[in-house]
């Protein structure tokens, strides 16, 4: 017994095309699987094709929301492989643009939520003060969204006092109405009827499934790549990994709420800390990379990013590979929706699939299966079919 | 009435959006308030599009069945005198079977599409009757019993000598609201039209008029059902006139107090998350019934 319902790829659930074919007898899930290969865009392959410089434009198109954490991904492993090093005042203001994100990706989660638990109130308010973030965001880099802030070398533009000034006004505002959003989210009977023990993740299954970002945190596991890997200057600015034990959705909701205002914080002291000095050493617009191979890592607002980069010398790259944090996320979605122990109902896959903060157009893979001898083709096969 | 509908609608939107910081609608007609005709218009001239396998028959007769309905169940509310436009004996409770139809048509309307949402969306309204149903028609029922009949007239005379509000009538009040709001399918209890679970259920796949008309019967249960708690609870269109003003000032009363009490349900949907339909249920059962039925109970005592 039990009814297909499919849930995307085109359903109000997400903007994205992704598609949960769910298994429902009832109002209950019986089963769940996902697939997500509806907009895979290539940009691994196009980044060969790509100089160095121009792939950074590329990187940071590979998301919208964490295009900050993607470009200063993409520019520390360059520079790795450059043997250059961004000057003290661009890493301070790198890290600043990157909490400002993770700090708006937080919110835009937030007000998500309340749209998927069918709280349109708290998503008008959340998203209202969104905008201010944005706002900063524009001041500070030139763009609202796609700031092309990181540059190989360091960044585009610097803090003056008076920016300076208004980012810190416009923070401490916006720290009371996270504090009324976490208060808000702590006591609201309906919010918590919809989350609390919703979507189930143990801090086993969290380590098992290799569930990274907020997620792991809200089961507990203390995991977070500023803290355990410091890049940029996060050795410096002390900060708090956020971890609950709660294992569910209302969790995760939590740890982000939390990390807003960590982040917040972080902001604040860079700004306080911040030394003087030059933003950026100048490399030219083609350059040559020596030979070899190279990884970053990055806390991005939904979890780990990890870039890995070869060079074979010239100016492009011989090979890129990314991991989004929603890639590495995706089994936990599917193992909590389909987990046999609990029931979870039709109207908790929102909540369950919001939970893990989906971002898809970065996590969109192929493979290709040869169905007769039911093995993954890998790209040397590929290119053998294609000489044929 | 079908101005009153769209008035009502337009309210809602205003209020909603102010209460969430934005700013509803704003161009069409003065302060936008031609919107939800402009937007009646543009569904009317849509594409008519019946997916297929669809039970055509049903399918078109329950749009034209629900406003036609709600019409009726309209006409007996008082609005501009103490007895409404239509008036029969125990119109009370001719107006509660026609909610409960009125929700049939719904159930059939989801039902007779094809799609596996609309199907879903018609069964959780099937079973949400089951939790919001008895506290409804308890809940006015009692008002009945309390003034002696169940004429919407003879129960807004009464109010003349005794205000109702007053004392256990309020707890009465609120279980009406609280049924009411599950019966108009607002948020927290819009749980059949669900727009993240199930693409607005019941509605996903009426287009043309038939959405036109579902919707426009939304827009008249609100005016009915603020009409109908007016009527039981504040006293209809009565209140304090000068003599030979009755004309003027017994409309004005009624919208006075149904628009409060529309504000009220606004209110509450701007107040909550969407529930599930178990926890509604579990809502239903263990509180709102329970306490209905004491209410009920005590009334009948009383009487």
């Amino acid at each position: 017994m039990g009814v297909y319902i499919p849930v995307g790829p085109q359903h109000p659930i997400h903007p994205e095309a992704i598609l949960l074919k769910l298994k429902v007898e009832g109002e209950q899930v019986v089963d769940a699987d996902v697939d997500s290969s509806f907009v895979h865009r290539g940009i691994e392959k196009a980044l060969e094709h790509k100089t160095w410089l121009q792939g950074l434009y590329l990187v940071e198109r590979v998301c919208g929301i964490c295009n900050v954490a993607h470009s200063t991904c993409y520019t520390l492993n360059v520079e790795n492989l450059l043997g250059v090093e961004a000057p003290t005042r661009a890493q301070y203001l790198r890290l600043v643009v990157e909490e400002l994100a993770r700090i708006h990706s937080h919110m835009l989660w937030l007000g998500l939520l309340a749209h998927l638990i069918g709280f349109q109130s708290l998503f008008m308010l959340v998203f209202r003060d969104r905008e201010k973030v944005l706002d900063l965001m524009e001041e500070l880099t030139g763009n609202r969204i796609t700031t092309a802030y990181n540059v190989v070398g360091g960044v585009r533009r610097d803090i003056d006092p008076a920016l300076e000034h208004r980012v810190r006004s416009t923070l401490e505002e916006l720290r009371g109405r996270v504090k009324r959003y976490r208060k808000l989210i702590e006591e609201d009977p309906s919010v918590r009827a919809r989350t609390v023990n919703v979507g189930i993740l143990e801090r086993s299954e969290a380590e098992e499934l290799h569930a990274v970002g907020p997620v792991a945190r809200a089961s507990g596991i203390k995991y977070d790549v500023r803290a355990d890997d410091p890049y940029l200057v996060h050795d410096e600015v002390p900060f708090n990994v956020v971890t609950l034990e709660t294992c569910d959705a209302w969790g995760r909701a939590m740890v982000r709420v939390e990390e807003v205002l960590e982040s917040i914080d972080m902001i604040m002291y860079s700004l306080d800390h911040i030394p003087s000095g030059p933003i950026r050493k100048r490399v030219p617009p083609v350059f040559k990379v020596p030979p070899g191979e190279g990884i970053a890592r990055v806390e991005a607002p939904r979890g780990e990013l990890f870039h890995y980069a070869k060079s074979d010398g010239s100016e492009r790259p011989y090979r890129y590979r990314m991991r989004t944090p929603t890639l590495a996320n995706l089994a936990a979605l599917v193992y909590m929706l389909r987990r046999g122990d609990r029931a979870v109902y039709v109207a908790d896959v929102p909540v369950i699939f919001g939970s893990i903060d989906p971002c898809i157009c970065c996590t969109a893979r192929v493979f290709v299966l040869d169905e007769r001898g039911s093995r993954v083709l890998n790209l040397e096969d590929l290119g053998r079919s294609r000489g044929r | 009435m079908s101005c009153l509908a769209l008035l009502f609608e337009w309210l809602d939107r205003k209020f909603v959006a102010k209460l969430q910081n934005r700013v509803g609608p704003k161009y069409t007609g003065p302060f936008g308030m031609l919107q939800p005709l402009a937007d009646l218009v543009k569904l009317l001239s849509k594409e008519d599009i019946i997916p297929e396998g669809t039970k055509t028959f049903l399918f078109n007769i329950c749009p034209v069945a629900a406003v036609l309905l709600l019409f009726i169940a309209n006409s007996f509310v008082p609005t501009v005198h103490v007895e409404g436009v239509l008036k029969a004996e125990g119109d009370l409770i001719i107006i509660l079977v026609i909610i409960t139809l009125y929700l049939l048509t719904i159930y059939m309307a989801g039902s007779a599409a094809p799609s596996r949402y609309s199907l879903m969306g018609a069964a959780r309204a099937a079973v949400m009757l089951l939790g919001f149903e008895l506290p409804l028609m308890f809940s006015s029922l009692s008002v009945g019993f309390a003034a002696g009949g169940f004429e919407l007239s003879k129960i807004v005379a009464k109010q003349f000598e005794r205000p109702f509000i007053a004392g256990p009538h309020l707890i009465g009040f609120a279980i009406f609201l609280i049924a009411a709001q599950a019966e108009l399918e607002k948020i927290p209890f819009d749980i059949p039209e669900a727009e993240t679970e199930i693409v607005s259920g019941w509605l996903v796949e009426l287009s043309s008029w038939r959405l036109a008309f579902f919707r426009f019967s939304k827009d008249l249960e609100l005016v009915l059902l603020s009409g109908l708690a007016t009527a039981l609870y504040l006293g209809g269109p009565i209140g304090p006139v000068i003599p030979g003003l009755e004309v003027l000032l017994y409309p004005l009363y009624f919208l006075a107090k149904s628009i409060s009490v529309l504000f009220l349900l606004s209110l509450l949907s701007t107040l909550f998350a969407r529930i599930r339909l178990d926890q509604f249920i579990r809502l239903c059962w263990r509180y709102l019934i329970p306490l209905t039925l004491a209410y009920f109970l005590a009334m009948m005592w009383v009487v």
